[in-house]
């Protein structure tokens, strides 16, 4: 492959690391069109970006499902520090 | 009661304010049950203040009260001969070495093909079969990246908040994320049959 090309379009291997990265840091202008691209000629990397928006998904779905954060009742907590403190 | 022990107590009691909602939930998760969770929290946090000697910092306090808790869970299963989970979690080590074996000198995959699995998205979210293995899976990542990957969910700390507890920069933290869902998705390829 052309050098230049190569350069533009990045490896797999980097082209994965900018979809997982996008979750939590925005790409760069530079990232942005170097992933499009990659994505447009690569059907693996395409693929691997459901893939891993699939795993998010079944994640958000497993923890969330009362749509609030599940905490342990304060009572609980004391008990807990209150067995410590006796020992 | 010696210096020590006080000191200890003091470091326990921190550690319950701070950390005991995650675990709950992570416990809660795994025995669908709230009774059992909250047991299993107990233990874990009476089970740190007993080997808290043996605590030297190599790890971070949360990744390390994450592996008590995930052996109680475990000695849960076992002694009440439910189902008997497959239980073992990779190395750091072996997990790098495994997402890396994935592609080429060049970056390249080393294999293209799209397992077929993976096409009917949109029911895969509510398949029984697919969230099981999913779960398998999990629970052969590196227990440091279980908790990279969860705790997001798992908290309503922000990213910068549960670097500092996993004692990680911000990059450190989405490249072991990405390396977990590497590894997610080489599991579910090779353990999910369709």
């Amino acid at each position: 492959m052309n050098i230049v090309l190569r350069k533009l379009l990045r490896s797999c291997q980097k082209s994965t690391e900018l979809i997982d990265k996008q979750f939590f840091v925005p790409l760069t202008v530079t990232e942005k069109v170097q992933l499009t691209a990659h994505k447009a000629i690569c059907k693996t990397c395409n693929s691997y970006e459901k893939q891993s928006e699939l795993i998010d998904a079944v994640l958000m779905k497993w923890f969330n499902t009362n749509k609030s954060i599940l905490t342990l009742d304060t009572a609980k907590k004391y008990d807990i520090i209150n067995t410590i403190k006796e020992l | 009661m010696s210096e020590i022990t006080q000191n200890n107590k003091i470091v326990l009691e921190k550690w319950v304010k701070q950390f005991s909602d995650e675990l709950f939930s992570w416990a809660l998760y795994k025995t669908s049950s709230k009774e059992t969770a909250e047991d299993l929290v107990q233990e874990t946090f009476l089970a740190a203040f007993r080997k808290l000697d043996t605590f030297q910092g190599k790890s971070q306090p949360k990744t390390w009260l994450f592996s008590i808790l995930n052996n109680k869970v475990i000695d849960y299963y076992r002694s009440s001969a439910k189902t008997t989970k497959q239980n073992f979690s990779l190395t750091e080590s072996s997990g790098v070495a495994i997402t890396e074996g994935l592609f080429n000198q060049y970056g390249c995959w080393k294999t293209n093909d799209v397992n077929p699995i993976w096409d009917q998205e949109e029911e895969l979210l509510d398949n029984p079969d697919f969230n099981n293995t999913l779960e398998i899976c999990m629970e052969e990542l590196p227990t440091k990246w279980q908790l990279a990957i969860t705790s997001k969910y798992l908290t309503q700390k922000n990213a910068t908040e549960i670097c500092q507890e996993l004692e990680i920069t911000v990059s450190n933290y989405w490249q072991i994320v990405h390396r977990a869902k590497l590894l997610l998705k080489k599991c579910l390829d090779i353990k999910w049959v369709y």
